[in-house]
């Protein structure tokens, strides 16, 4: 035991006597590590993102639509053709389904918001039924939602998000004030609880609530509808999705030999989605490590076979003095994976100070478990690269290495 | 009682299809406690006998017992020892004096004398003691830390000692100690090897000097690879003298 720790000690000495070829054999190694821990990181902080993103749309919520979400090669021009959403359609379906239990008409926009001599330009203006509330049930902060009566006679309400609330009146109670949309006069009568951004992109906060009727002397009735449903609690979206779509097949008249001509998105297509793009980035990475790792492990040898050469006499030495092969061969094969694990810690604490960088895009952090795997991974590149080279220094000659000059 | 026992050893070295006949049917035995000098001419085989002795190589044929064990023997197959066996042997038995001293360049002087005693399992505590008083005895007390670069040629051979002496050898083996050294320095160094004889050491010296090799008790002069003359010097008379008086 005390052997085997002096030999290992004498490794550690011999790894920092040659500093310089020891960090070039390292960068690989480096790399690779950085590369495994730092996408490891990326792919859980991306995780984390998508996951509060799609509690956003809701895992129980349908959106009815004319295009499908993510359009899978087809023809363009037969979702083109299809007829638009229609307003009467939510209470249609709300009458015959049993497995949904909100139906909100929505249509959104973009536009600009003014308050005195403030504006906001590009806020996401969603037009949409009252019922909307309880579909994705939306969490004020200040105020109400505005009611089913205040939605049939187009009132002019607003229901604001918690960014422009924060913009606009920063220092003032919002509710009773008169804002403008578009240039049209609105009465401020609820406040949202802060959101945060989807997908990292489009911030839930940025939004302004109107009761759909009210939006069409500004954006026109012809706007693009889309239909969000809620599937009463108990039954599966699944369920609720089939049932919706045989609805939805009655209500325009399809026949049996046709096709659908809407589309039932959910939260289901995004993780499709999701899943491509994260195979796609953990594809990548582990194609960079196990390259980064393969580079650096030929490098660890190669030193390595340098090294025993140049330390022939060394070792011939070691061996007269009693040295057996076991011992030589540790310690050679320690100072490869001492070399290693140096370069997977210097790989780790880069990944350390650039996930404060990542920070910025999404919550991500380094985990204990991906730690341990870099540290791994490091060793066993230090010993795969190391054995060779360690059992060519264990099975010298004695009189012939003493001899080398 | 016999220490080493070497019975018609041959050692054969090929080079492609050359063969070189290093030592051709030598027998020789040497007793504890005895002081041998061997001489020679230049490649009549000194240090292949000094390596074959010290376990550093094997013969090619012979019998080769080393303080009652069998190292190497022509009869049965188990008593050709493997690298592991002789590493022990090495470190158990042998202590080696090079003339090119052979010390760790990077290690300091206490790290070199220190090596047999961790390959021989010794404590941290114990080893650290006993390279403490094995650098005092050869008078190196106070060059403990300095590297073999920062000692003297002299110094440098006195490191060496120490560290063949550490782990208390049945034979010191020193080939050509003084090969290196200028003359004054070659004789302190042998002033400590027959100070080592004197406290009950067995040594075997190679050299090419007559004055060196008579500060030993007997004399071994090699030839083509065989004993050509083994006599007792002066000191060896002396002592004999002695011992038959006692
Ligand atoms: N490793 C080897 N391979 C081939 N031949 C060798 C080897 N070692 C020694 N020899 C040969 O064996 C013979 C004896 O060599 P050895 O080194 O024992 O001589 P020596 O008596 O020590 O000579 P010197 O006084 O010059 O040191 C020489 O002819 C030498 O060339
Ligand atoms: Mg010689």
């Amino acid at each position: 035991m005390g052997q085997l720790w002096e030999s290992f000690a004498m490794a550690f000495k011999d790894v920092f006597a040659n500093k310089t070829r020891s960090f070039l054999t390292m960068l690989g190694i480096i790399i690779g590590i950085l590369s495994v821990s730092l996408m490891g990181t990326a792919i859980s902080g991306i995780n984390n993102t998508f996951e509060n993103s799609m509690e956003m749309i809701g895992n129980d919520v349908l959106h009815l639509q004319k295009y499908p979400w993510f359009m899978k090669g087809g023809d363009w021009w037969d979702f083109r053709n299809r007829p638009d959403m229609k307003v009467e359609y939510a209470e249609k379906i709300l009458q015959r389904s049993k497995k949904i239990s909100f139906a909100s008409t929505e249509m959104q926009n973009m536009g600009n918001i003014r308050y005195g001599d403030n504006s906001i330009q590009g806020v996401f203006i969603d037009a949409a039924s009252w019922q909307l509330q309880f579909v994705n049930s939306l969490d004020l902060l200040a105020g109400r939602f505005y009611t089913k009566a205040e939605d049939r006679n187009a009132s002019k309400v607003v229901v604001i998000g918690y960014g422009i609330k924060d913009n606009l009146f920063p220092n003032q109670n919002p509710i009773g004030e008169e804002v403008r949309i578009r240039g049209m006069k609105y009465k401020v009568i609820g406040t949202l609880k802060e959101q945060g951004k989807f997908l990292g992109l489009f911030s839930f906060d940025n939004m302004a609530i109107i009761p759909l009727r009210s939006a069409y002397s500004i954006f026109g009735r012809r706007r693009h509808m889309s239909i969000t449903l809620k599937v009463r609690e108990g039954f599966e979206v699944g369920e609720a999705k089939e049932e919706v779509r045989m609805i939805m097949r009655s209500i325009r008249g399809l026949k049996p030999a046709e096709k659908d001509n809407f589309a039932i998105n959910q939260q289901e297509a995004f993780r499709q989605q999701f899943s491509a793009i994260k195979m796609g980035i953990s594809g990548a990475g582990f194609g960079i490590t196990a390259l980064a790792l393969l580079v650096g492990g030929i490098g660890i040898m190669n030193i390595m076979f340098v090294s025993v050469r140049e330390r022939t006499k060394e070792i011939g030495i070691r061996k007269a003095l009693g040295a057996k092969q076991n011992i030589i061969l540790f310690q050679f094969l320690s100072e490869a994976v001492i070399i290693a694990v140096i370069g997977g810690l210097i790989g780790l604490s880069i990944t350390i100070s650039l996930v404060g960088l990542l920070n910025k895009f999404f919550v991500a952090s380094l985990s204990i478990k991906l730690i341990i795997i870099s540290l791994s991974v490091s060793i066993i590149t230090g010993i795969l690269s190391g054995i060779v080279p360690a059992r060519k220094a264990a099975k010298l000659d004695p009189i012939d290495a003493i001899r080398y000059e | 009682m016999a220490l080493l026992e070497l019975n018609n050893i041959f050692k054969t070295y090929k080079i492609g299809s050359v063969e070189v006949h290093a030592l051709q049917g030598l027998n020789t035995v040497i007793k504890k406690n005895e002081y041998v000098s061997i001489m020679g001419p230049s490649g009549s085989g000194k240090s292949t006998l000094m390596n074959v002795i010290g376990c550093l190589d094997t013969p090619t044929e012979g019998n080769y017992l080393l303080d009652g064990l069998t190292v190497h023997s022509n009869n049965s197959e188990e008593a050709k020892l493997d690298d592991n066996k002789l590493a022990e042997i090495r470190n158990q038995k042998i202590g080696f004096v090079f003339q090119t001293f052979n010390l760790l360049p990077r290690a300091t002087a206490l790290h070199n004398v220190e090596l047999p005693l961790i390959y021989a399992g010794i404590s941290k505590k114990a080893r650290m003691e006993k390279a403490h008083s094995t650098l005092i005895e050869v008078g190196l007390g106070d060059r403990m830390h300095h590297k073999p670069n920062e000692l003297s040629g002299g110094q440098r051979q006195r490191v060496a000692m120490a560290r063949a002496l550490v782990n208390n050898p049945s034979i010191i083996l020193a080939d050509e100690p003084t090969g290196n050294l200028d003359s004054k320095t070659s004789a302190e160094i042998m002033v400590l090897l027959d100070k080592l004889h004197s406290v009950g050491n067995t040594i075997i010296l190679v050299t090419h000097e007559h004055d060196i090799a008579e500060h030993a008790h007997r004399i071994i002069t090699l030839l083509d690879g065989k004993v050509s003359e083994d006599s007792k010097t002066k000191n060896g008379s002396k002592n004999k003298l002695i011992n038959n008086n006692s």
